[in-house]
């Protein structure tokens, strides 16, 4: 394929270096130890950031489940979406599993496909038990063989 | 001196989930950034880059109206922007290769996907004042150069225009 012309490469001044310095002296350690205990405090108020989500994702549900539509589908996949990230940046790897799948259901799945309401239940009642038992493991046996049955069923409705 | 000067930096922090501003603010805060505004959507975002030119955007992907890739091609080609060069940094939860491939040809400077990890966050911060990326400009893309690394290309020549010409 050909490219697109003209093509101008040029290097911007690098301000960013200028005002915040940087060489040998860049990374601080201290600043990376104060960062990760920064965030173990906040881990300690995950129960209730991650009930507010548990919620939206909930009430979500219900939209989808009364209304089915690309509307209240976006509003799943988002709340899905936000627990994804939120639960596995702060240490709820199984939770954040859960919603994964849920996304990958709701993102891959064709706009016009109906999608199995037991199964996407299936996965918002997973998220609620997960956040109700505070599960913050990796290696919770009976969750993880329920996220494996999950994430088989939505291969399996992805590919019908 | 010990570290960057992340004191001298104003980053906006863009998301339109709270709990996820207030854990990207509370490292940079831990780095020693003083100067943080935040923005629960594209389009007060992009309001506050023409109010107060931030050196750095750290902003989400998925958000309703106006998403991060929106916001990075408005900032990097509308005329209004008061600085095409600033460097972003996108922050989201799909990591697939096309993914990635779509925020690169936005546009953005780099890329985490999420979980967050300190570490991850100062080695993008590191990255992006350490080794910018030159830009390019053509009919169709404005940004830093979307090839990561500049090897030479050993191979034989490939482009339209250079075999033209010899």
């Amino acid at each position: 394929m050909a490219r697109q012309q003209p093509i101008e490469l040029f290097m911007p001044p690098n301000m960013l270096r200028a005002k915040a310095g940087g060489g040998f002296g860049g990374v601080d350690p201290a600043a990376i130890r104060r960062a990760e205990s920064a965030m173990e405090n906040l881990k300690s108020e995950f129960a209730g950031m991650a009930g507010d989500a548990v919620s939206t994702l909930a009430t979500a549900h219900r939209g989808f489940a009364a209304k089915a539509g690309p509307a209240s589908r976006a509003a799943l996949l988002r709340a899905a979406h936000d627990i994804k990230g939120l639960a596995a940046t702060l240490g709820f790897p199984l939770m954040a599993c859960v919603a994964g799948s849920l996304s990958r259901l709701l993102h891959e799945a064709p706009e016009a496909k109906s999608l199995p309401p037991k199964l996407i239940g299936a996965h918002v009642v997973a998220v609620q038990a997960i956040h109700r038992q505070a599960i913050a493991v990796a290696d919770d046996a009976p969750t993880l063989a329920l996220l494996a049955e999950l994430e088989s069923q939505v291969g399996a409705a992805l590919r019908d | 001196m010990s570290g960057y000067r992340f004191d001298r930096l104003r980053i906006l922090v863009v998301d339109d989930n709270v709990h996820m501003r207030k854990l990207v603010i509370t490292i940079l805060q831990a780095f020693g950034v003083h100067q943080i505004q935040e923005a629960a959507s594209g389009e007060s975002a992009w309001e506050m880059v023409r109010e107060s030119n931030p050196d750095i955007l750290i902003l989400d992907w998925v958000m309703d109206g106006m998403s991060g890739v929106d916001l990075v091609r408005m900032l990097r080609a509308n005329p209004q922007s008061p600085n095409p060069f600033v460097p972003v940094i996108m922050l989201t939860g799909h990591t697939s290769l096309e993914h990635v491939r779509q925020a690169r040809d936005a546009g953005a400077n780099e890329f985490i996907a999420k979980p967050v990890s300190v570490k991850t966050m100062m080695s993008r911060l590191a990255s992006v004042i350490e080794h910018p990326r030159p830009f390019v400009r053509t009919s169709q893309y404005f940004g830093p150069c979307r090839r990561r690394r500049q090897d030479e290309h050993q191979g034989p020549e490939r482009r339209a225009t250079a075999k033209a010409a010899e």
